[in-house]
């Protein structure tokens, strides 16, 4: 965690001094959690918010209604990334039998990793 | 017989009247692939449109509103639909087997020619994934590819997944909308200027933030929307209408009241007189929604009516400023008269609409 903040001008440019000095990881291979903030994995989350049984407050109430309205924009977006194909680097097809995710759930496929 | 020939002409005259006075279009992006197009008068689907390069995660009506510019998700996709002949008219993907490009929207200059984005590019090695730095770049339509790529500034480098973009009427700027403006020479892709609404001068107001959700612009020079802002004492949030003059870069910000907890963007009527938002309260099972209406001359909130709203949802308007539309993360679209601020009627699309957004076009 970082406890001091520049105020000053000349502060600012000590830091940038520090920041410019510092090796580059672009290279490296670093944790997930490592500085200078995560590094996600391109087009997938690593979050379960909502998530699929409850949503970010612990509830359900927050759950679009129902829930197969969101099964689609979270399958895009990689948000539910146990629950849902992971579109953005497979299962492209996945939805094709179905257009209307509320209507239609069953037509969509099983995906087995 | 003089009699007949006269009312037959007045009767061709008024259906000829009739047909002409046409209602307006409303494009949306519809899940697996396609592009619906929906008549707003009838209520009813006129066509849809497969996308041959997958899913529509953005839509961008050109300046002449002539065409329609689709990016897809799934192979990193630009299509040009034609609104006259209903037709696409170029189709292309810009993924390779080893090479992936990462961008959603964009602008499109004037000529057609070039359309100028973010992307990120990904590189499959050997052994990995090579994830590139966000760059500005610039695909030609004609050669269907990147013809300009330039790396995105590190202090500039936060770019949300979503991001706005506009052109300046001359195609020689290039403005980009996230927590700031940036302003870019199309020439050599690198920042004029940074509007930074952290700090803004003539306010005197921190923390200014877009609203959330899609802005409205009515006028090429002018970009109108609500913004909350800080005093930079007691951090007291407020929210208000902000207009930045693109040709001039002036920015004036006019605070109405204390900033809810979300909004839904600001849609503005064709007269530029009236706005309407969708402010949002509490969260989760307390979540409450209300349509606002501003009077935009004066600056003042005119009406408020709360509705039952969905977990998540977009925010429209019709193209004369009538109906209200909530729509997305179903296959639905609920229509609202804009006057009442009441639920008229129900429209289903018969796909799910994606995260593209609604263009209305008249």
């Amino acid at each position: 965690m970082k406890h001091l903040r520049p105020v000053n001008r000349k502060a600012q440019r000590i830091e940038e001094s520090i920041v410019a000095a510092q090796p580059s990881t672009e290279e490296d291979v670093v944790a997930l959690q490592q500085a200078p903030r995560p590094h996600v994995p391109m087009g997938c989350s690593l979050s379960f918010s909502p998530g699929w049984e409850v949503d970010g407050g612990g509830g359900t109430a927050g759950l679009c209604q129902p829930a197969e309205r969101d099964i689609y924009d979270c399958y895009v977006t990689c948000f539910w990334p146990v629950q849902v194909p992971d579109h953005v680097n497979y299962s492209p097809d996945w939805a094709s039998n179905c257009a209307v995710a509320a209507k239609d759930w069953r037509n969509l496929d099983l995906v087995f990793p | 017989m003089n009699t007949l020939r006269t009312g037959l002409a007045a009767f061709l005259l008024f259906l000829t009247g009739t047909h002409t006075a046409q209602a307006a279009a409303i494009f949306l992006g519809g899940y697996p692939n396609q592009l619906i197009l929906f008549d707003e008068g009838s209520g009813t689907i006129n066509q849809k449109v497969d996308l041959a390069t997958g899913l529509p995660v953005s839509l961008q009506l050109s300046n002449d509103k002539k065409s329609l510019y689709v990016t897809t998700i799934t192979t990193s996709g630009i299509e040009v639909f034609d609104l006259a002949t209903k037709k696409i008219t170029n189709s292309f993907s810009l993924n390779t087997p080893s090479t992936k490009y990462r961008f959603n929207g964009g602008v499109v200059d004037a000529t057609g020619r070039y359309f100028y984005t973010v992307a990120t590019r990904i590189d499959k090695q050997i052994d990995r994934y090579k994830i590139g730095k966000p760059q500005y770049v610039v695909v030609d339509l004609t050669q269907k590819k990147i013809v300009r790529s330039v790396d995105v500034d590190a202090e500039d480098s936060t770019f949300g997944y979503r991001s706005s973009f506009m052109l300046s009427e001359d195609g020689k700027t290039l403005y980009v909308f996230k927590d700031k403006i940036l302003v870019l020479g199309t020439d050599d892709l690198k920042v004029v200027e940074r509007l930074d609404l952290a700090k803004p001068d003539l306010s005197g107001m921190e923390n200014v933030r877009f609203g959330g959700g899609v802005e409205s612009m009515r006028s090429k020079r002018e970009y109108v929307s609500l913004f909350n802002a800080a005093d930079p004492y007691i951090h007291n949030k407020v929210f208000g209408i902000a207009r930045l003059d693109l040709a001039t870069r002036q920015f004036n910000f006019t605070p109405i009241g204390p900033a809810p907890e979300s909004m839904a963007g600001l849609q503005i009527t064709p007269d530029g007189k009236e706005g309407y938002t969708v402010v949002t309260q509490g969260k989760f099972g307390n979540k409450r929604c209300e349509f606002w209406r501003f009077d935009l001359t004066n600056n003042k909130v005119l009406a408020k009516q709360e509705f039952a709203c969905r977990s998540r949802f977009e925010f429209g308007m019709s193209a004369d400023g009538r109906k209200l539309y909530i729509y997305g993360a179903s296959y639905n679209v609920e229509v609202f008269d804009a006057k009442t601020l009441k639920l008229e009627k129900d429209w289903d699309l018969g796909n799910d609409a994606t995260m593209a957004g609604m263009v209305v076009v008249r």
